[in-house]
């Protein structure tokens, strides 16, 4: 069975979210959980990192659309980051990229989140 | 050809050459024709252009120099593809917007579209040279623009082929994931999980209607509105998917409540469920082809949902036989396992229970050195319930024959009891009677039981004194007893209706007639021997066919 983990990491205030393995069927769960203990949290500023990801199917793609309403509706954003071709193709397949910041660099994402601060406040 | 003829030669050569290395380098069709088209207007000092290419028989204008937006929806709709430039329209268009030059853009086997040129700068006209000049920038160009066009093409079936490749695997992910007798609630979530993935959508719900009952499992639409709507809008015959515009026109409260595509989930033509799904947050309306996706995933899950109900049923079922198996053996220990012998009587019994558990019922109960009951009665109906009221009956028969009371009254009490104990229209007919061994005197009551035979002399005498049926009515009017001092060689047989109506495959019945014709005839047998012919004839009667009814005998012989 492909085997599939996440690990987190507190940037000054955004949480990032490492994937690794495979995100499909099977694992959907586990990011699921990570998602929603972030959210339980009121952690609403999330990046992504999908470094380690070697394969993604439309069922972790789900997961995504399952909490973006959610994580927006309070002001916060799951942003992408760090994305092999083989899954930023699945994402730009399915259309991703329209609704989803997608960065080269972790800390590109992570940074997006500090400037948008600075532009509110 | 003078010298500044032939510098002029020379010059449009190398630009040629230039030209055609520019356009070849690149395989963006936007950078081709926007050179083409500089090229051109630079060359001829041309104040505008325009470049228009073929599409499925199309032409469609493609890049443009010196037009405003509004003058280019002007271009006509062309597709007449062999004669674009002739075509009126065309013509019309060149006419109105000043163009003065005209060419096509050809491959060595077909028209790739046309280029149009405006009037010069110094107003001088094209001259055939000029025209000659266009045609070989444009021959130059068209392998070019030929090359990319086809390369755009390639990319756009390897996407649409990868798109096809992402959904089987898709499908194929999640048949190995239901295949698992997954939780029905990770069946779904992973239903729903690929199908908002796929296309992107936020609002969406999966209801299933089991069993005729309507479930919502998952939801992001307000649950109880869709509840009213799906009470109100009986979708459970539904058999075709509603696509945007059916939902509009025919179920106007799931459109506004977001609803913009409902799936059935169907196994074996029947609507178990639906999908239904808001709008896709990239506003792309869904295809055939992705209901078609929809559609199969929704059966993938049902046919899941549906095995694992299966699958627990049966685990209840066999697990409702275990229980059965255990009930038969607690009431075969509550039957007589081995009957008292007593000096002048002779006693063998027969049971047979044709379930699992039985309503008939018999009992041999000891009271003392001397005497004892024999008790036989069948429990109506068959199975649990009647198991449980037996069970019941032989509780109170044991309590009630310890407290030293008459059989009259211990009979009225049990009828009490027995009364007070049944609420479903059940009863039991009863004949229980009390031997003396030294006497050799029986006193008997018969509640509403086929009468036992008492056999004497080759006569038979029925042993029907008593009263009405337990279970019905609470005892108003005293049972009827009758005492008779027996013989040596009479023999009594006690039997339940499952031996008079033991059917043939003819389902005619053996009857009260065969078993008392058997009865006159067996003087010289032992109480087993008796039981054993009867169950012979019985059985040779039946030949074989199964019988509904539980079957029991107890045949006494005095000594």
């Amino acid at each position: 069975m492909a085997e599939f983990s996440t690990s987190i990491k507190d940037a000054g205030g955004v949480n990032v979210v490492y994937l690794k393995g495979y995100l499909d069927a099977h694992t959907a769960p586990v990011l699921e959980n990570t998602f929603s203990n972030l959210i339980e949290k009121s952690k609403y500023s999330i990046v992504v990192n999908f470094k380690d990801l070697s394969y993604i199917s439309s069922a972790g793609l789900g997961v995504f659309m399952a909490f973006i309403e959610k994580i927006r509706d309070n002001s916060g954003d799951i942003k992408l980051s760090s994305m092999s071709d083989k899954v930023f193709n699945i994402f730009d397949l399915l259309g991703f990229p329209l609704l989803y910041e997608i960065y080269k660099s972790e800390e590109e994402a992570v940074n997006k989140f500090s400037e948008t601060k600075k532009l509110e406040n | 050809m003078n010298n500044s003829e032939n510098i002029k030669v020379k010059r449009n050569l190398t630009a040629l050459v230039e030209f055609s290395r520019i356009i070849n380098s690149s395989l963006d069709i936007d950078f081709i024709l926007n050179n083409v088209l500089l090229t051109c207007m630079g060359k001829f000092l041309a104040t505008k252009g325009l470049i228009a290419l073929c599409k499925d028989d199309k032409l469609i204008l493609k890049s443009s120099k010196g037009l405003s937006e509004e003058q280019k929806k002007y271009f006509p709709q062309l597709s007449d593809k062999n004669d674009f430039i002739n075509n009126h329209e065309l013509q019309k268009f060149i006419t109105d917007f000043k163009f003065q030059a005209v060419e096509k853009i050809s491959s060595s086997d077909e028209c790739l579209g046309i280029v149009c040129l405006g009037e010069k700068l110094n107003k001088q006209p094209f001259t055939e040279d000029d025209t000659e000049f266009l045609k070989t920038i444009l021959n130059i160009s068209a392998s070019a623009i030929q090359n990319s066009l086809t390369v755009n093409e390639i990319k756009i079936v390897n996407r649409a082929l990868d798109s096809r490749v992402q959904r089987l695997n898709s499908l194929f992910e999640l048949s190995k994931e239901f295949g698992f007798f997954s939780e029905s609630s990770r069946v779904v979530k992973l239903l729903v999980y690929s199908v908002i993935g796929q296309f992107l959508v936020s609002k969406f719900a999966v209801v299933t209607f089991i069993d005729g009952q309507l479930r919502i499992i998952e939801s992001k639409f307000s649950e109880d509105q869709l509840l009213n709507i799906l009470t109100s809008n009986d979708l459970s015959k539904l058999e075709n998917p509603l696509v945007e515009s059916d939902i509009q026109n025919n179920f106007s409260a799931l459109y506004e409540l977001g609803v913009e595509l409902v799936v059935p989930m169907q196994l074996q033509g029947q609507v178990k469920g639906l999908i239904l799904l808001g709008k896709r947050i990239n506003n792309q309306k869904y295809s055939e082809a992705d209901i078609e996706f929809i559609y199969s995933i929704g059966s993938l899950a049902i046919i899941s949902l549906e095995n694992r109900r299966l699958f627990k049923e049966a685990l209840e079922k066999q697990k409702m036989e275990e229980e059965l198996e255990i009930a038969r053996g607690i009431q075969k220990n509550l039957l007589p396992g081995k009957i008292p012998e007593y000096k002048n009587f002779d006693i063998a019994v027969f049971n047979l229970t044709s379930q699992q558990v039985g309503g008939d019922y018999y009992d041999v109960i000891p009271l003392n050195d001397n005497s004892f009951y024999i008790a036989i009665g069948d429990v109506s109906g068959k199975g649990v319930p009647a198991a449980l009221l037996m069970a019941n009956l032989q509780a109170f028969l044991k309590t009630i024959c310890r407290q030293e009371i008459q059989i009259v009254e211990a009979t009225a009490l049990i009828n009490d009891l027995v009364t007070e104990n049944t609420s479903d229209g059940r009863f039991i007919t009863f004949f229980w009677a009390l031997f003396e061994n030294e006497s050799r005197k029986i006193h008997y009551v018969n509640a509403g039981h086929n009468p036992p035979l008492l056999i004497r002399n080759g006569k038979i005498q029925k042993l029907e004194k008593g009263g009405m049926i337990f279970g019905v009515l609470k005892t108003i009017s005293p049972y009827l007893s009758e005492e008779i001092i027996l013989k040596k060689n009479d023999i009594i047989i006690l039997f339940t209706d499952g031996v008079t109506e033991a059917k043939n495959v003819n389902d005619d019945e053996f009857g009260d007639e065969s078993l008392e014709s058997l009865a006159v005839g067996i003087e010289g047998l032992s109480a087993q021997e008796i039981v054993a012919k009867i169950k012979e004839e019985v059985q040779k009667f039946a030949q074989g066919a199964m019988q509904s009814d539980d079957m029991t005998m107890v045949v006494l012989k005095v000594r």
